[in-house]
């Protein structure tokens, strides 16, 4: 029989130990970055996302830079008597034309900043809300935690899909919008309807970890030490729940992407006018024109998926950074 | 937007992606069928169709009921009347009203008060009703068009023409003063004044034959439809089976189901000999229509042979073959429709409120650029009047816009725009900006009006920049454009099409002021007409005033219309051309951009295809088919 050789202790390396064998001390946040960079697909994602950015930030430049042409810019020289584009992906035009002879990719670098903005603009109101009711039921409890969490009960229970439709319908049929010009028709309609929907899922969260982290030592300490209660919700409970919170905004995002190309696929979303990534889709399906023009489809589909794509493997390397205990 | 498992969110994006790529890749097979011909028509077989939905607006009650599809299936196979068509195209006397039931053409007194038609003998109701059509069936469509719950939705052409005639009957009453029957065969009309296309109103649907002893039994909007009874070549199939002993006994007739389809058999009762092979050659033993609610669907079974006949627009890639490929050279039909589309301006709203912006608007807009979003050539010829050609001849040559040649002249517009007081600094651009910012133009967010009304609002973008578009679907649109109080500025959403193919049949809902029903009901968007106290009972009496001021009296057809009518036949088209110069010139409320085709995809089955003008659909009762089903038979 063979001799079995016992395997080295395993040396964990987010914990350095200088010459002299003194360990050093870590943030959470140098711990986190640590683990996050070696989690290649996540780092790439990053970068997805990062060069997503990067473009929709600066597509008027580039643009005016290289392509000449606006996202509306029409030119139906390009499009066939029965109004079929005929320009397919080419150096005049980088993704093909529509059926009206507008720049799929122009179109597409706009689409991005569009998907980009609802969703960000959309999950940070989601995010203010839900922090903030979350907090509130979770620490203060009693009648405030029953009104808020019935109601996150109530808004849940609505069916999001046909609620967003009435109310891009109702909301959408003027310049002014609806609610006395409070919810204003367009992308305001849209990032109205995101936030409106999207902050009961983070109260929850934020709820649930309060009603843990309300019982924890540093906080009775700093109850003991005579903080109020705004202090002990602002500085000592969320700042503990930011991790979740982080991961939360990062699953958020990519599903307020697809909703918002849900409803302009729908046609009662973002208006015509303003080019998004659902509305393309939804254009290529007109009279079933992708089986003539592919790449009217495939380049904004493309962009959505690999767009929602980057964003949940970020999200789950972000998860996994900043909480490795937590399991898959 | 629940919170999905991240994989999930992954899997169903991967989903997604393959679809798409599966959809975009998918190519459709087409049968090797050639295209369709002429030549004699074959009798038998059953012409089968598909459609999304029927859409009825009154459940297929003929009185009520105001959708063309609706009035071709009544006026082609079901139902005879004093009048009716050839259903044939309009190049062969198709919009021309022909004696039906009436042995020939009325006896009309001098003063054109009076209106005697005989009726033929012989005409039988089909089952269950198994008896002669008399005048008292005539009388008693009458007599529901004048009862107020029955909701006929055009009885304005007979309730102030014929006398005692006044729509709002609570009951069913076959007493009516203008209207005498002294016996079956005999029935006469007096009229309040001469009404020079009295007898395309008598060729409608609601006023065909309707038996009193099943209508009865219906006396809300609508309820006839299902148990609806023939008196022309063919019936609902299983019409036999319906049980009219009494009203309570009576169930809906099995051939027609409004969620699934309807199924159209022989007549036995119909006698040829009572009809004219001119005018229905009845060549087919039977018509399913099934509902398929997948409009792709619908043209793959065309391109498969499943089906026969497909209308509307075909998707761009069955119409790329239709265009390009010569096997599919006679598929696609486009025929006219006797159809405006047109682009409605509010006169009460700014800054259409002032006829120079109306006008510019008129040399501004790319009606080319939109027909080809719209389809191309073959959807229509640009129009340059409001009335298509088909309804008023004289149409072709009222142009007073000859500066735009199709395309949308932003040098006649921009000289036109600085006659207005909304152009402040007179560079040709609207440019007041409490009139000029954020102008809501009104738009449908179904295919192909989003590109439509881009190429709209680029076309109209130098001299409007301050136009917002905003899509809604079709019914939002239209309830949106009825509410007076909305005064939507411009708007893409409604197209209008003839009641019946005198000019005053297209012209009167849409700009006589009886077109403005009530505050929230108006067909005549554009407010031409409208009057001080209803502006005022609708809220927008302020805005009226700043019109009357600014501009003199509001616009009104009323007077010349009403001169029009009383015309001698003869007389009536020039009259009505002159009314057709006044709306475009000096009233403005519209852009008119195509006289719009009709189109209908038939596959080679379809032997001998004919289109019925009248009703804008193929000709079914003069069309043919080779499939040799039988109606019974079809799935």
């Amino acid at each position: 029989m063979s001799q079995v050789q016992a395997a080295p202790p395993e040396v964990d390396t987010l914990v350095p130990v200088d010459a002299i064998g003194r360990v050093e001390g870590r943030s959470p946040w140098q711990l986190f970055w640590m683990r996050f960079k070696r989690d290649h697909v996540a780092l790439g994602a990053g970068v997805v996302v990062g060069i997503l950015v990067f473009f929709a930030l600066v597509a008027p430049l580039l643009v005016t830079l290289f392509v000449h042409r606006g996202p509306n810019a029409l030119d139906q020289n390009l499009t066939s008597d029965i109004g079929i584009p005929i320009l397919g992906p080419s150096k005049t035009a980088w993704f093909g034309v529509d059926g009206i002879g507008r720049d799929v990719f122009v179109r597409t670098m706009y689409g991005a900043r569009t998907s980009l903005l609802v969703s960000f603009i959309g999950t940070g109101l989601s995010l203010v809300i839900g922090i903030a009711l979350g907090l509130l039921a979770g620490f203060r409890g009693g009648k405030v935690d029953t009104f808020i969490s019935r109601t996150i009960d109530i808004v849940l229970s609505l069916p999001l899909l046909l609620m967003a439709i009435g109310l891009s319908v109702a909301c959408g049929a003027s310049i002014d919008g609806c609610a006395g010009g409070l919810i204003k028709s367009g992308v305001p309609l849209v990032i109205f309807i995101i936030a409106l929907f999207g902050w009961p899922y983070v109260a929850r969260i934020v709820r649930g970890q309060t009603l843990s982290l309300r019982e924890r030592e540093f906080v009775e300490a700093a109850r003991a030490t005579g903080f109020g209660t705004w202090y002990i919700m602002l500085r000592e409970i969320f700042p503990n729940m930011l991790a979740s919170i982080i991961v939360v905004a990062t699953l958020l995002i990519p599903q307020n992407i697809l909703f918002e190309a849900a409803l302009s696929y729908l046609s009662v979303g973002i208006p015509p006018d303003t080019p998004s990534w659902g509305g393309m889709i939804n254009d290529a399906t007109e009279g079933s024109l992708y089986f003539v023009a592919w790449w009217m489809l495939v380049f904004p589909a493309g962009f959505l998926v690999i767009t929602t794509l980057s964003f949940n493997l970020l999200g789950d390397g972000l998860r996994d950074a900043l909480d490795p205990r937590a399991g898959r | 937007m629940g919170f999905v498992k991240r994989r999930t969110i992954v899997a169903l994006a991967s989903v997604v992606v393959l679809a798409l790529v599966a959809a975009a890749c998918g190519g459709s097979s087409t049968s090797g069928a050639s295209s369709s011909s002429g030549g004699a028509p074959i009798k038998g077989g059953t012409i089968r169709e598909e459609l999304q939905e029927f859409g009825w607006t009154s459940g297929f009650d003929p009185t009520g009921e105001y959708l063309g599809t609706a009035w071709s299936l009544y006026d082609q196979m079901i139902m005879r009347g004093l009048m009716t068509y050839n259903h044939r195209g309009g190049d062969e006397g198709g919009n021309i009203p022909v004696p039906d039931i009436a042995t020939g053409p009325p006896t009309v007194s001098a003063d054109e008060l009076t209106y005697e038609f005989e009726l033929k003998t012989g005409v039988m109701f089909g089952p269950p009703v198994y008896r002669e059509v008399t005048s008292a069936d005539i009388l008693y469509s009458f007599a529901r068009i004048n009862t107020a719950s029955l909701s006929a939705l055009y009885g304005n052409y007979y309730c102030g023409t014929i006398t005692g005639m006044t729509c709002d009957k609570d009951k069913v009453d076959t007493n009516i003063e203008g209207i005498e029957t002294p016996d079956a065969t005999h029935i006469t009309f007096h009229l309040d004044q001469p009404t020079g296309d009295f007898l395309y109103r008598l060729a409608m649907p609601a006023t065909k034959a309707i038996p009193e002893e099943v209508a009865k039994c219906f006396t809300k909007a609508g309820d006839y439809g299902p148990y609806l009874i023939s008196s022309s070549a063919y019936m609902f199939m299983g019409s036999e089976d319906l049980d009219i002993t009494s009203c309570d006994t009576m169930e809906p007739i099995s051939g027609y189901d409004v969620q699934k389809g309807m199924t159209l058999v022989r007549n036995p009762n119909y006698d040829p000999a009572t009809d004219s092979t001119e005018i229905r050659e009845a060549n087919i033993d039977g018509l399913q229509q099934a509902i398929n609610t997948n409009y792709d669907d619908i043209f793959q079974r065309l391109l498969d042979g499943q089906i026969d006949v497909a209308a509307g627009t075909p998707p761009k890639g069955v119409l790329l073959k239709f265009e390009t490929d010569p096997q599919y050279a006679n598929w696609l039909h486009a025929d006219p429709g006797d159809r405006t589309w047109y682009i409605t301006m509010n006169l009460f709203a700014a800054p259409f409120d002032d006829v120079h912006v109306r006008r510019a608007v008129n040399l501004a807009f790319n009606k080319e650029g939109v027909r080809k979003a719209y389809g191309g050539e073959k959807r229509g010829d640009i129009a340059t009047s409001v009335e298509p050609p088909t309804v008023l001849p004289q149409s072709v040559d009222i142009n007073p816009y000859p500066a735009n040649t199709g395309e949308g002249n932003n040098d006649a517009a921009m000289e036109e725009m600085k006659q207005s007081r909304y152009d402040l600094n007179k560079d040709g651009i609207c440019n007041d900006g409490g009139a000029c910012d954020n102008i809501l133009f009104l738009g449908r967010n179904i295919d192909p009006w989003p590109e439509m009304d881009q190429v709209a609002m680029a076309s109209l973008g130098t001299i409007l920049p301050g136009l917002t578009l905003r899509e809604v679907d079709t019914t939002t649109g239209y309830t949106t454009l009825q509410q007076m109080k909305k005064l939507v500025p411009i708007s893409s959403v409604p197209g209008w099409g003839k009641d019946y193919a005198s000019p005053f049949g297209f012209d009167y809902y849409i700009f006589h002021s009886d077109g403005i029903y009530s505050c929230t009901g108006s067909s005549n968007y554009s407010l031409v007409g409208l009057g001080k106290d209803l502006a005022d009972s609708c809220g927008i009496g302020a805005e009226y005033d700043a019109y009357v001021q600014n501009n003199g009296d509001v616009p009104s057809i009323d007077a010349k219309m009403a001169e029009c009518v009383a015309k001698p036949a003869d007389e009536v088209n020039p009259c009505f051309a002159e009314l057709d110069t006044y709306l475009m010139e000096t009233a403005v409320p519209w852009v008119p951009w195509v006289w719009a085709n009709n189109w209908t995809s038939v596959n080679p089955t379809v032997s001998t295809y004919v289109f019925d003008q009248f009703g804008n659909t193929i000709s079914y009762i003069n069309s043919a088919v080779n499939n040799g089903l039988a109606p019974e038979n079809v799935a």
